[in-house]
């Protein structure tokens, strides 16, 4: 099952599972198993938008005027962006590419990795404005002991999954000694890992992603650090679009139609994704403690974020068909869904509603006399 | 003015980019005083949120059909006891809005499926093809009117 790029076999598009099917080999869209797919990369791509479009000026002056322990805050969550961001950018890709087998999901995949880059790009551009050092920063989120930690817990499905098709994809399926070990490499397990790897990317985007858009809003929810909210609420937009990507992959797959074994994976997995959704919540909230270490700020805290991390947990559990674990069921930031609501989302301060840019631009007041100079 | 700094210190330099070339200090991005930001300019958070009330009739921009009455649909949403009903305003959320029902949302469009709600009782129509993936029984009101009464059960 080595990977072609150019897939020479005849086979019918619609009786190809999502992935572990036939390699892609035309990308056409014209026919579509999952139209969804399509209307993906079409709202993603009328999403586009650059970083460099925001303006930061101001959030630098900001910055520089917080105090120590809310550039902390502020630093580590954009640390922890930046960190989730850099294995998006690449792993869906990676990990995606070489057993999809369907063109609208490839090409989904590979929109959505792009629009991360996107992302990765926007921290750049945020931390270069913000602080004369950004070395300092990026080279932090390696060493940096709160941050590898939960690196490891997003990356390891990935990995796992992309050690197990190298291996799948080399050798096939069976046992196989490789270095003096012995592996066992069959396609159901590959599949578990498949699956897996996109809860737990389900995870990351619907709540890790969300509990460092909290931190982000409520800087700019005492009208500070603007500028970085209004890329965040950019990103927040992107990220809303692929939670719905994986949410229907994992749906699609527990419906059992595209592929029955990935149905069965479904249901024997339940429990391992709740543990996921678990750990996920348990670790964000160690961060929360490490992030509100030196002191809290106005409008959150160490008690309101682990709220708000348990909140989001429950909703998400509950899109995917899983029941609450956790007793809370209000949001305790209810002022996020303003920052987070994205129909709205506006780049260039022409189309803001900024007064300042309409004031005196059009006179529209008209008197007989405006035409008195007009001869016919 | 970078240039300026390292420059040794001759008796006569070539150029003066200022005055006073001893003044120098390193380049500035910004100016020193801050730009004034227009008074109306509320935080980001706040500027879009809807300033009329959408289920209240003098506001609304929707057709009118002469010789026909605006159907109201009565929604009951569980747990709260007030009457709620559906006249005017361009989809269901906006509707619950209106009326002070809090349901949590994103984009407002149909794509994030922040706003899931079951619907126990009743029939929806979709304004545009909803993205988010919906579970059997639950509505997206961001993007639906009622075709018939309603119940419904808010998520949490």
């Amino acid at each position: 099952m080595a990977y072609q790029t150019f897939n020479r076999n005849t086979f019918d598009t619609f009786s190809q599972p999502m992935f572990f099917g036939e390699h892609v080999n035309v990308s056409r869209y014209d026919t579509q198993k999952y139209k969804i797919f399509e209307q993906l990369i079409e709202k993603q791509l009328s999403f586009f938008w650059r970083p460099e479009e925001v303006d930061l000026s101001t959030d630098r002056k900001d910055f520089a005027n917080l105090p120590e322990h809310e550039k902390h805050i502020f630093l580590s969550n954009l640390k922890y962006q930046t960190l989730l961001d850099s294995i998006q950018g690449r792993s869906p890709n990676v990990a995606l590419l070489p057993i999809v087998s369907l063109p609208e999901l490839e090409t989904w995949i590979e929109t959505w990795s792009f629009s991360e880059t996107i992302h990765s790009r926007s921290y750049t551009h945020i931390i270069r404005n913000v602080i004369s050092d950004p070395a300092a920063v990026f080279d932090d989120i390696v060493t940096n002991e709160y941050i590898t930690k939960r690196a490891e817990s997003v990356t390891k499905y990935y990995d796992d999954l992309i050690e197990g098709v190298t291996y799948y994809q080399n050798l096939g399926e069976g046992q196989h000694e490789v270095n003096g070990e012995i592996i066992d490499i069959n396609l159901r397990d590959l599949k578990r890992k498949l699956y897996l790897t996109v809860a737990s990317v389900n995870v990351l985007e619907a709540i890790r992603f969300y509990v460092s858009f909290a931190c982000s809003f409520a800087f700019a929810e005492r009208a500070t650090m603007e500028g970085n909210a209004k890329i965040i609420k950019l990103i927040a937009r992107d990220e809303a679009l692929h939670l719905t990507g994986t949410q229907h992959m994992l749906q699609i797959w527990a419906m059992g139609k595209d592929d029955p074994e990935m149905g069965e994976i479904t249901k024997e997995c339940r429990e391992e994704v709740i543990q996921i959704f678990r750990e996920a919540a348990e670790q964000e909230k160690e961060w929360a403690e490490y992030l509100f270490k030196d002191g809290s700020m106005i409008g959150l805290n160490k008690d309101i974020l682990c709220q708000y991390v348990e909140y989001i947990c429950n909703q998400r559990l509950t899109a995917i068909g899983l029941e609450t674990i956790f007793p809370t069921k209000q949001n305790p930031l209810p002022w996020i869904n303003a920052w987070l609501v994205s129909d709205n989302v506006q780049v260039a301060p022409q189309e803001a509603e900024i007064s300042s840019y309409l004031v005196g631009a059009i006179d529209s007041a008209l008197s007989l006399e405006d035409f008195s100079d007009i001869e016919l | 003015m970078l240039a300026m700094k390292d420059a040794p210190n001759s008796t006569e330099p070539d150029f003066h980019l200022e005055d006073d070339a001893n003044d120098h200090q390193d380049f500035q991005l910004e100016s020193p005083e801050v730009i004034s930001t227009p008074d109306t300019d509320v935080p980001q958070g706040e500027l879009f949120l809807p300033l009329d009330n959408p289920e209240s009739p003098q506001d609304n921009q929707q057709l009118e059909i002469q010789g026909f009455e605006k159907p109201v649909y009565a929604v009951a949403v569980e747990g709260i006891e007030k009457p709620l009903a559906f006249h005017y305003a361009s989809n269901l959320l906006e509707s619950l809005e209106a009326q002070g029902v809090q349901l949590p949302y994103q984009c407002r469009e149909g794509y994030c499926g922040g706003c899931r709600t079951d619907l126990i009782e009743g029939e929806v129509a979709y304004l545009q093809e909803p993205m988010a993936w919906i579970n059997e029984g639950e509505i997206l009101p961001c993007c639906c009117v009622p075709k018939t009464e309603l119940k419904l059960k808010l998520k949490g």
